[in-house]
Parts: C-alpha cells; sequence; structure tokens
C-alpha cells in the first residue's frame, strides 16, 4: 500500500512531456500560419487530429472496464496508464470546441443555404442541426466523464485499503460499457459519418470502437517500453506482459480489417446510389493509392509481424510496430474525413499533419503529467490477482 | 452446493465457485465420467427420452419422402417470399453449432480453464446442429443426389456455380466448419477413447474403442504432438467460426432488400450466434448435469460464465436491433424507412415484438448474480433466447420480404405442414443424436479434467505462454 515509492522520479516522462509540448508549440505555430492563408484547411485537418486523439482516452476507458470486468494479468500492467489517459478527457473536450465554433465550415448540415436545396438534409434536420448536435456531444462528454470520474476515484480508494471498491469497479463497468458503446456509436456518426450527410453505414461505430482500442494498446506498449526503464515498474514488466498485449494488438488489428472489409464488401456490392459515393471518392485518384495502403500498412504488415511470437515479447520491437498502427490510424482517419472536402480530386496539406501533431502533442504533454501525477506501480489487488492467476 | 469447502489461497477476486468440486483426484475423475458410457445399466428416463426423439426424427423420414417425390413446392415460399423455414432453420441450426467452436477454440486460447468440461459436449452439439443445418440447402435443390453440382468441377455442361453469390461461399464456409469441427472433436475424443479402451470390460468394446482411439499409448510423443496439433486446430477454428456466421450474414446483407442490406449484419450475426449456441448449451446441460449428477464438474461457475456470455452477446445483436431502428430513419430512405415501420406495425408485428421480448429484455435478468444461480431460471431464459433467436431470422427474412416494392406482389407467408414437420424432424434428429453421444461417448473430457484436480495444479510452475 505504499503510494509514497510512486513518487520515484521518472525522468522518462519529463523528456515525453518535453517532447509532447515542443510538437504541440510547432504544430500550434504552423496551424495559426495556416489560420492566415487557409483557415478551412485548419479545421478540416484539426478535426482529423482531433478524431485520433479523443479515441486515446475513450479507448482506455473501454480497456480499463472490460479489465473490470473479466481481469486478466495485462491489466496489472495497463491499468495505471489507462487510468492516467483517461483523466485526460476533459482535455480533449476542451479541444472540441474549435469544432464547435466551425460547425459550418466542416458539416453541410449546418449550412442553412445548402439544407434548403437538399430533400434529405430537411428529413435529417430534426437530428442533424446545430443545438442538438453541441447538445449530443455534450451530454457524451458528460456521461464519459461520470465514468472516467468514478473508476478513478474507486482506485484511489482501493490505494487507500477499501476492500469493497474492487466489486464495485466490477459493478460500474459492465452498464458502463454498455453506456460506452452506444455513445461512441452516436458520437462518431455526428463527428465523423455526418461529414457526408447523406451517407449511413451501422457498422461505422464499430469500425472507430476498434480503432480507438487498436490505438489506445500502441499507446500502452510504448509507455511501457518507456516506463520499464526505471522503478517501480523496473523488473515487474516482463515478457509475457507484452506477448499479452501484442495478442491483443493482433486480434483487433483482424477485427479492423474484418470490419473494415465487411463495410466495403457489403455496399460495394449492393452499388446503391446513397451509398457507394463515399467508396467512390476514397477508391479513385490518390485516395485509392492511401486506401491500398491501409491494406498493407493497417492489416498485412502488422498482422504478420504479429503473428510471429518473437515479435511480441521484446519491448523494443513491439514498440516500432505500435508506432507503425499509430501511424497508420492517422492515415486511416486522413483518409475517412479528408475526401469529404475534395471528393474528386486527392488533395493532402501540410496541415493534414500540422493540426494532428498540435493536437496529439498537447495531449501527451498532458498525460505525461497524469502519469506522474498518481502512482504507477500496480495496485496491490491487482498484483495478487496476477500472482494467484499465474499458471 | 458445496460453497463452504471453496478454497481460495487469497481473498483476492470476488468470491467465485471452484471450476470442480471438491475431494476429487485422477481416480474418481476418470470413475465417473467413464461409467456413464461403461456401464450396462439403462435408465428408463433415456430410454424414454431416446425414443421420443428419435420419433421425432422420423418426421424428418416422413417430411423428406413427400419433398422428394412431390417437390419442394409442398414448401411454402413462393413470391414475394421466395425464402422461408428453409433458410430460417439453416441459419438456426448453424448458429447454434456456433457455441461449440467458441468453447473448445476461442476460449481454449484465451486460456479460460472453466470452458474444459463444457467444451466436448458443446463441440458435439456444434457437430449435430451443422449436420441438421445442412439438411435445409441440401433438401432445398430438390435433388440432393446432384448436390455435387454445387462444387466448381470441370464437367460436361460446361456448368459452373456463381463465384460472385455469397451461397457459393457458404458451401464452401459451412463444409469446411463441419470438417474442422468434426476433427477437432475427434482429436479431443483420442486420448479418453484410449481411456475407455483400457477400462472396458465388453470384447466388443474394447475393440470399438481400441479401434477408435488408434493406437494412443499416452507416451509423451504422443501427448506433446497431440497439444501441438490440438492448439493448431483450435486456431484453425477460430478464423472460421466467424467466418461461418459473417457469410451467413453476407446471404442477406450482399443483396439489396431493405432489411437485409446493412453493413451491421456480419459482426452481429456472429454475436447472435454465440448468443443462440450458449443458450441451447445452456438448455442441455443442465437438465444433463442434474440427471447424471454431474454436479462437480458442470459447476455453477460455468453455468454463471454462460450466462454472462449470454448476456454480453445478448446485448450485442440488441445494439445491431438498435441501430436497424435508429438508420431506417436517419437513412431518409423511404423503402428503409417502410421496413422499420412495417415491423413495428406490419401484419407481423407480433413477431417483432415477441422478439424484442425474448432477446431483448428477458435475458437482461442475467445481470443479476441471484437469478444466474437460479438453474430453473436460467433454462427457461435460455429457452426464450432459443425462441427469441429463431424469431430474429423469421423477422429478418419473411417480414423484410413479404412486402415487395410494389404493393400489388405483396403477400403473406405461412408454413405448410411439411414445413413445420422437417423442422420438428430436424429438432428430433438433434436431440436422437445427443441421446446416443451421452450414453455412447463420454460427454466430459476425462483427461482436461484431470488438469484440474489439485494434484495436478500441485505441478512445478512451468513459465512461458504458448
Amino acid at each position: 500500500m505504499s503510494s509514497h515509492a510512486a513518487t520515484a522520479t521518472q525522468p522518462n516522462l519529463d523528456r515525453v512531456q518535453q517532447v509532447g509540448l515542443g510538437a504541440f508549440g510547432a504544430g500550434l505555430a504552423l496551424c495559426l500560419f495556416g489560420l492566415m492563408s487557409n483557415p478551412d484547411q485548419v479545421m478540416r485537418s484539426y478535426l482529423t487530429g482531433f478524431l485520433l486523439t479523443v479515441g486515446l482516452p475513450l479507448g482506455s476507458l473501454v480497456l480499463l472496464m472490460v479489465h473490470h470486468l473479466v481481469g486478466g494479468q495485462w491489466g496489472m500492467v495497463m491499468r495505471r496508464i489507462l487510468e492516467a489517459s483517461t483523466r485526460t478527457l476533459p482535455l480533449v473536450a476542451v479541444m472540441f470546441i474549435p469544432v464547435l465554433l466551425s460547425l459550418p465550415v466542416l458539416y453541410k448540415w449546418a449550412r442553412p443555404e445548402v439544407v434548403a436545396t437538399d430533400k434529405i438534409l430537411q428529413a435529417k434536420a430534426l437530428y442533424l442541426n446545430v443545438p442538438f448536435f453541441i447538445g449530443r456531444t455534450v451530454f457524451y462528454f458528460v456521461v464519459w466523464g461520470l465514468f472516467v470520474y468514478a473508476l478513478n476515484r474507486l482506485t484511489t480508494k482501493q490505494d487507500a485499503g477499501d476492500t469493497d471498491a474492487k466489486r464495485r469497479l466490477n459493478n460500474i463497468s459492465g452498464p458502463g460499457i454498455v453506456v460506452f458503446a452506444l455513445t461512441v456509436t452516436f458520437a462518431v456518426i455526428d463527428w465523423a459519418m455526418s461529414l457526408d450527410p447523406h451517407w449511413f453505414s451501422t457498422i461505422f461505430g464499430v469500425i472507430f470502437m476498434v480503432g480507438q482500442a487498436l490505438s489506445t494498446l500502441s499507446l500502452v506498449v510504448i509507455c511501457l517500453a518507456i516506463l520499464m526503464e526505471h522503478a517501480p515498474m523496473k523488473g515487474l514488466v516482463r515478457p509475457n506482459h507484452f506477448h499479452d498485449i501484442g495478442n491483443l494488438m493482433l486480434a483487433f488489428t483482424m477485427l479492423w480489417a474484418y470490419t473494415s472489409f465487411s463495410q466495403f464488401l457489403i455496399i460495394w456490392s449492393g452499388n446503391l446510389p446513397e451509398e457507394i459515393p463515399w467508396f467512390i471518392h476514397r477508391l479513385h485518384g490518390g485516395w485509392g493509392v492511401i486506401a491500398g495502403m491501409l491494406i498493407v500498412f493497417h492489416w498485412a504488415l502488422p498482422f504478420i509481424l504479429l503473428l510471429m511470437r518473437f515479435n511480441k515479447r521484446k519491448a523494443g520491437m513491439l514498440s516500432k510496430i505500435a508506432i507503425l498502427i499509430l501511424v497508420i490510424r492517422l492515415i486511416d482517419l486522413t483518409w475517412i474525413v479528408q475526401p469529404n472536402f475534395n471528393p474528386d480530386h486527392f488533395s493532402l496539406h501540410w496541415l493534414d499533419l500540422a493540426a494532428p501533431m498540435a493536437l496529439i502533442g498537447l495531449w501527451l504533454a498532458f498525460f505525461a503529467r497524469q502519469l506522474k501525477a498518481r502512482p504507477l506501480e500496480p495496485t496491490e489487488i491487482d498484483r495478487l490477482a496476477a500472482s494467484a492467476g499465474h499458471h | 452446493m458445496d460453497k463452504e469447502l471453496v478454497q481460495k489461497p487469497i481473498a483476492v477476486g470476488i468470491a467465485q465457485d471452484p471450476v470442480i468440486g471438491p475431494g476429487h483426484d485422477y481416480t474418481t475423475v476418470t470413475d465417473k465420467i467413464s461409467e456413464l458410457v461403461l456401464t450396462t445399466k439403462i435408465h428408463k428416463e433415456w430410454v424414454i427420452g431416446f425414443l421420443f426423439s428419435a420419433s421425432l426424427a422420423s418426421l424428418l423420414g416422413v417430411a423428406m419422402y413427400f419433398l422428394l417425390f412431390k417437390g419442394i413446392g409442398v414448401w411454402a415460399p413462393n413470391v414475394p417470399v421466395g425464402w422461408g423455414f428453409d433458410i430460417i432453420n439453416f441459419v438456426w441450426w448453424i448458429g447454434i453449432g456456433h457455441a461449440g467452436t467458441l468453447i473448445s477454440a476461442i476460449l481454449l486460447l484465451l486460456k479460460q480453464e472453466w470452458r474444459t468440461s463444457i467444451n466436448r459436449f458443446a463441440e458435439a452439439m456444434t457437430l449435430f446442429a451443422v449436420a441438421c443445418a445442412g439438411m435445409y440447402p441440401l433438401m432445398h435443390t430438390g435433388r440432393p443426389w446432384l448436390a455435387y453440382w454445387m462444387l466448381p468441377y470441370p464437367n460436361t455442361m460446361g456448368m459452373w456455380p456463381q463465384p460472385r453469390s455469397p451461397l457459393l461461399w457458404d458451401v464452401f464456409a459451412v463444409s469446411t466448419y463441419a470438417t474442422v469441427s468434426a476433427l477437432f472433436w475427434f482429436v479431443g475424443l483420442i486420448p479418453d477413447l484410449a481411456t475407455l479402451r483400457d477400462k472396458a470390460k465388453h470384447t466388443v468394446s474394447r475393440y470399438i474403442f481400441g479401434a477408435l482411439s488408434m493406437g494412443w499409448r499416452g507416451s509423451a510423443d504422443h501427448w506433446q504432438r497431440y497439444e501441438m496439433a490440438y492448439l493448431l486446430l483450435a486456431g484453425l477454428s477460430t478464423p472460421l467460426v466467424v467466418s461461418v456466421h459473417t457469410i451467413v450474414s453476407f446471404d442477406f446483407a450482399i443483396g439489396i432488400i431493405p432489411g437485409w442490406h446493412t453493413t451491421i449484419f456480419p459482426p452481429y450475426f456472429v454475436a447472435g450466434a454465440i448468443f443462440a449456441g450458449f443458450a441451447m448449451v445452456l438448455t442441455l446441460a443442465i437438465p444433463m448435469r442434474a440427471f447424471y449428477k454431474l454436479e462437480d464438474f458442470i459447476t455453477m461457475h460455468h453455468i454463471e460464465n454462460m450466462c454472462k456470455v449470454m448476456l454480453a452477446t445478448g446485448i450485442i445483436v440488441v445494439y445491431g436491433y438498435f441501430l436497424e431502428v435508429f438508420f431506417g430513419w436517419y437513412s431518409a430512405n423511404e423503402y428503409e424507412k417502410a421496413v422499420i415501420m412495417n415491423r413495428f406495425t406490419g401484419p407481423y408485428a407480433w413477431s417483432y415484438w415477441a422478439l424484442i421480448f425474448c432477446n431483448g429484455l428477458a435475458p437482461q435478468i442475467l445481470w443479476w448474480k441471484k437469478y444466474r444461480r437460479n438453474l430453473l431460471l436460467v433454462w427457461i431464459i435460455s429457452n426464450i433466447v432459443s425462441v427469441g433467436m429463431w424469431l430474429e431470422r423469421w423477422v429478418i427474412i419473411v417480414v423484410s420480404l413479404h412486402r415487395d416494392f410494389i404493393p400489388a406482389s405483396w403477400g403473406y407467408y405461412t408454413p405448410t405442414i411439411f414445413d413445420e414437420a422437417f423442422f420438428a424432424g430436424t429438432i428430433g434428429l438433434f436431440l436422437t443424436l445427443m441421446f446416443l453421444f451421452v450414453r455412447l461417448l463420454p460427454s466430459i473430457a476425462m483427461f482436461e479434467m484431470k488438469l484440474l484436480v489439485p494434484a495436478a495444479k500441485a505441478r512445478p510452475e512451468s513459465e512461458g505462454g504458448h
């Protein structure tokens, strides 16, 4: 129960914080520069960055709840990292404000002159309108925030020796996952799917949730590789842990391919005028090249690498795969978001890199601060559970 | 039961029942399980159950006779409902099979030791359910002796199956799945068959079990290869189980019928299959456990975990229903909207609301531990879920089809007596095979159960996973 030992210095975290702030500073400067020349593009690229960033605390929240529900050794070393990541949610909520301030720039349904001439948008206006959109987003963040607060608070209690906390964490997590799945589904309908307000796909929310879990697992691997060099994680994180997380990454890589391919195959073979344009825009010209890249780098390469046992047991190798996955996640989100604005021709802007860099940089700095704020060593109870369950 | 005897080395988790009852060692496990097979005693209840199932199964023969001699016109499907009981029941049976593979393969890879006492039994259920499922497409051809035409092979007719059709993918997916499931089940049986060979007193049964056990001597070499083969088969089965129901969902989603053409179908069908499968495992395991006094092997821990899996997959299915309704509206497409409204208020509205009750509301009671431990209630809920999953396919297939795009071609589908007899017959076939299985083969994996007894646990720890 020694939460004091946790304040052991973590020089690496200071470095992460500095790098994050540096990236944020550089990205911000570029974005400000971009605002003068092409303000619309700043917001478009900003949205991609936001969708990547928001996936980290959300993916952490759901993995944390899954851990509380089903246990498993992987949770022991991941829990503190996931908790710190969920505590960045207020920052991510603030990050959404610029999007709210520029809805007409991003979303066609927020432009009255477009809606006036579009029968389909008029039919959807009950759902796709500015006040309701803002209200929903606020609602999502409040709901997620309540779960983040409750889970973190119970961990603090558990550290202080509350033996009942485990049961309560378990009780919250079951309904929590259900609420999470529904709210995230609607959040991505709002934030990402409604960029093309005519288009719809029922599996879209699942694809995003899988992507979020994948980015989160990659983040955790990189964090563990950094943290394992110093106390209290030194000697605690073993190849087995990386192996387990690597297996989870493999599973989510396959799930991503499975859900994405299902969406493609069903829409492609149906070839209906209300559905197929989304893929036509994304499979031709330069966007088609990106789509091919996604098949290779989001599925084939990580799949093959993660299939091999020795790649999963070494921190260095697994973190390289994790970085690959995080980069390809950004490309995937860019491929989903940007063709909405340039459906007929391929167009990548330097801001597509600068804006996500600013957001991820700020997030990293904040995340490192959260990691330092609380104990890093696993809770007593997780440690015992891991040693009891070891066989 | 024996809650006070549960030994917990460290009070870390929430108290759970053990995966095997107390006081068992290697001998008692073997004796208890092999006794069910090797005894010459035949229980009266078994005979009654078997005769009942076998007579139901003979109904299948009658139904097939009429089907083959009169033609598939004796079944109800017709324009606009071109698919009826045949595909509903095909999907229903194949879905039930999925739990077996999930328990034996996926839970093995996830190192969930509670799978051990139910895997053999669930795998057998998978095989029998797939056999029942296979009856439908086979008989729907009307000329099952020409079923090999479905396979792509060079022939003088110059005829090839349509590779763009998901129905052809079904042929491959289901036959592969059936083959691998059968192999997995049989490989898993070999060490136990050898045990039965050694324990059998009758010469005939010694010969039969001896032949089936394929010369198993239990040497270290045998075990080492066996473990590797079993793990590889588990790895092979895992993508297969997902692919089968994914392709079944493509049978619908690839088309453009409103109510069928929706991208959530693949994961939602897979979840539904597991949901239905666990319901069937519970439906069969609860009475079997009571009848053969297997409470020490199929403990409350198993029952509770199966309830949890059922609850979780049930919620995924409900998530699918919810998205269908939301996107029916959000699509702003009049046909999509019409399908949803037709489900809510059309002539088959009863089936939609019954489905919501069976799959959406009833299983929610399993959130509470108290009810998960109430065997009668769990058994009732499992049956409700089986009905609900049948209704789901009914709603998807019949309710989406019966109102065509043109109101002039609207219709109302009612199954004929031959449809019903065929369905009842497959239930009979399934139960007959289950009755034979529990009597003729060890329905719980003895050698795997032995790994769970305290003596096995005391072995030195081995480092590293697979």
